[in-house]
């Protein structure tokens, strides 16, 4: 089980789903899409580096 | 402001059919198909349904209330949002008569807390119930004419 892959793949589901549950253009859609799943996988990735001194 | 003043400001809000929402909650992406969204319809059918499938894959548990242990009941609340996907796997796991006499404490919600993907199908499993019960309400403010 690969987990950078299942989030990738959550990170992608939700940022679809709230691209056209709150926008209606195009435009609007593509933008919201690429903001919440890059501050998604980027956002988590970097959290998960950031922990990994601790126990 | 007088109360009859309020009154007479606010316009009167368009009901919502019953019928719709429950349409809506049932099949995700149905209340948009009906209201003429389709494209909308066809994505939240899609990732909702995605999202259930891999959290069931993932060996995740549906939420199921557990006495004495209040939060599973938000787990429930979730998992419910997905309808008819979470009843049919109700059905699935528990059988119909066990589905139904077995409510509330008595039903199985599936899952392997040992498998490696336990957690993430849980997770899977509750963004898919949540958001479909966003896209009822959203079916709801499009109904009422408040959202296109």
């Amino acid at each position: 089980m690969d987990h950078l892959f299942l989030m990738l793949w959550h990170a992608l589901l939700v940022s679809v789903f709230f691209a056209f549950l709150w926008r209606s253009t195009t435009d609007g859609r593509r933008r919201l899409f690429l903001k919440t799943f890059l501050i998604m996988s980027v956002g988590s990735t970097l959290l998960g580096w950031l922990m990994f001194p601790f126990p | 402001m007088s109360a009859q003043e309020a009154r007479t400001d606010t316009a009167p809000r368009k009901r919502v059919s019953r019928l719709l929402l429950a349409a809506a909650w049932l099949v995700p992406g149905l209340g948009h198909w009906l209201l003429g969204k389709r494209v909308r319809a066809a994505v939240f059918l899609l990732a909702i349904a995605a999202s259930f499938v891999t959290g069931v894959l993932l060996e995740g548990e549906m939420g199921t209330p557990k006495a004495g242990h209040p939060f599973s009941w938000l787990a429930t609340f979730a998992c419910l949002g997905n309808g008819l996907l979470y009843l049919a796997r109700m059905v699935w796991l528990n059988g119909l008569g066990g589905a139904l006499g077995g409510i509330p404490f008595g039903l199985s919600g599936g899952g392997d807390p040992t498998a490696a993907g336990f957690a993430y199908g849980n997770t899977f499993l509750y963004t898919a119930g949540l958001m479909n019960l966003l896209v009822v309400l959203d079916v709801a403010d499009i109904a009422r004419g408040e959202k296109s």
